[in-house]
């Protein structure tokens, strides 16, 4: 049953997929214009790129991605923790988060790159920046909703802080988390872009723009392919950990 | 019985009071022999899961002494038990590590991996749901949750074991028949124990003493020798006349007191 809706789901994923070049295709004869190339046209550009090249290319975006999100989440994750679980934090903390939350922090990124140049150092705090304040909020508002009496059992025998929070409020805490983290991503991934146009000769940004510089349409629209898969890949990555970690639930 | 007023749980002067001032439970006194069983019966709000959280541990303001053994209970490293009327099982664990995690923070330098998970089938199969190992708490029933936290309750082996109201949420049969199951087990392994409960019957059934609370707190408690009703077989003691007579006894102390 489970095998037969997943292959079920398989199928109209690559439907969908299969009909999105039937419209582009369609598209291009309709434009008929260097500025839109065949689907053919831009997987045959693909292929000349070489494996090595886009293997450094998705490497180094998904390098800054992950170490964007590892940082927002360790960081993210032991200030909702304190505000979770304190009061007094909580008070003090949330005019903080609640004032620098609406600013739009790609606004930030000429601030970012004056303090901390063109380097890697500013793209990594880039996607950390998009990502840290709703997870911050959202494991503040996740440990909140643990109610206080799931400790009670594991408090009367004994138990000390640390594992409370390893097996009460990391795992109740866990479901709103990798939902933020699913939602931020896509922002995630479109500051990353932002972020790849200077200071740098690798990552999917720098590849994409430079050949939009170079007038090479159907490699442009490869990158953009390339870019896409590296979000998909993303995607599919938090799916597995909601399957992992989510079991439960079902 | 000189020996039963130093061994066991000794509640000396309870009292808990809410920060409002107002009193969450009035004056309480009596102790419960090592190896003992009463019940708390009282109307809600009267102050039952009160005193639970008080022995437990988890409430830590209140007048009075918590002696264990004729010392402080807080003072000693004391293991207590507690099954919660919701069942306290942490929904993203499977049944069989709810049990082994309370096992691990229970006794950190216990038993070797296979004779804990040994202990954990053992008590499984004592509560019949040997097959739900690993399934989470969600997708069981709350008689079947109840059983897992009974389960976990016994196998960490605690030296005090604290029940609030445990079958209250469950229908009439699956109570009856977990009421006779936890004794049965209680029996065999006769760990120091309170019953929270606001059920007339339960109390009757499952109580050596049974300590009625009154819904007006300035008032005493009223503790009850239920020992005519405990010593029968538990399937006869709903049809003797003993139990009737205790349940008559009862409704006048509530009469005056509820």
């Amino acid at each position: 049953m489970v095998i037969k809706r997943r292959l079920n789901y398989i199928s109209r994923l690559l439907l969908v997929f299969f009909g999105m070049h039937v419209v582009w295709y369609a598209l291009y004869l309709l434009v008929h214009h260097p500025m839109l190339p065949s689907p053919l046209r831009v997987y045959q550009a693909m292929g000349q790129l070489g494996v090595g090249n886009i293997v450094v290319n998705v490497g180094y975006s998904l390098m800054r991605i992950f170490a964007g999100v590892l940082l927002a989440l360790i960081i993210g994750l032991l200030i909702g923790l304190l505000m979770g679980r304190s009061s007094l934090w909580n008070k003090l903390l949330d005019p903080v988060v609640y004032l620098t939350y609406p600013v739009p922090k790609i606004a930030l990124l000429p601030v970012v790159m004056l303090f901390f140049g063109l380097g890697e150092t500013s793209k990594i705090l880039m996607i950390m920046l998009i990502l840290i304040f709703q997870i911050i909020i959202s494991v503040r508002d996740g440990i909140k909703a643990i109610p206080e009496n799931t400790y009670d059992v594991l408090t009367s025998i004994g138990a000390g802080p640390g594992q409370k929070f390893w097996h009460v409020t990391l795992p109740g805490a866990l479901s709103v988390i990798l939902s933020t983290i699913r939602i931020s991503l896509g922002t995630a991934i479109s500051v990353l872009f932002f972020t790849e146009i200077y200071g740098t000769e690798h990552g999917m940004g720098f590849f994409i723009m430079d050949a939009w510089l170079r007038l090479d349409y159907p490699q442009m629209y490869a990158g953009i392919l390339l870019f896409s898969l590296v979000g998909f890949i993303l995607f599919l990555l938090v799916d597995l950990l909601d399957y992992r970690f989510m079991k439960w639930r079902k | 019985m000189s020996s039963s007023r130093n061994n066991g749980l000794c509640v000396k002067e309870l009292e808990v009071e809410y920060k409002s001032g107002e009193l969450a439970l009035g004056r309480v006194d009596f102790t419960l022999p090592e190896h003992g069983i009463y019940t708390i019966l009282g109307p809600s709000g009267s102050g039952k899961s009160t005193l639970l959280r008080a022995v437990s541990g988890l409430l830590l303001e209140f007048r009075g002494e918590l002696l264990f053994n004729g010392q402080s209970l807080r003072e000693q490293d004391i293991l207590i038990g507690l099954v919660p009327q919701n069942y306290g099982l942490l929904p993203w664990k499977t049944v069989k590590s709810n049990i082994r995690v309370a096992m691990k923070i229970a006794h950190p330098k216990g038993q070797d991996r296979r004779s804990q998970e040994a202990q954990i089938d053992r008590w499984l199969s004592a509560m019949g749901i040997q097959e739900l190992a690993d399934r989470y708490p969600l997708s069981l029933s709350g008689g079947q949750q109840q059983r897992v936290a009974i389960a976990r309750a016994f196998a960490i082996m605690p030296s005090i074991l604290l029940l609030d109201e445990p079958f209250s949420a469950l229908d009439a049969i699956t109570r009856e028949a977990l009421q006779q199951l936890f004794l049965e087990h209680w029996q065999a392994n006769p760990t120091t124990a309170l019953f929270v409960t606001h059920d007339v019957d339960e109390a009757i059934l499952l109580g050596q003493k049974i300590i009625v609370l009154p819904s007006n707190k300035r008032d005493a408690p009223e503790i009850i020798d239920n020992g005519t009703v405990f010593g029968l077989e538990h399937g006869e003691k709903r049809s003797s006349d003993a139990f009737f007579a205790q349940i008559k006894r009862i409704r006048k102390v509530m009469q005056a007191k509820w």
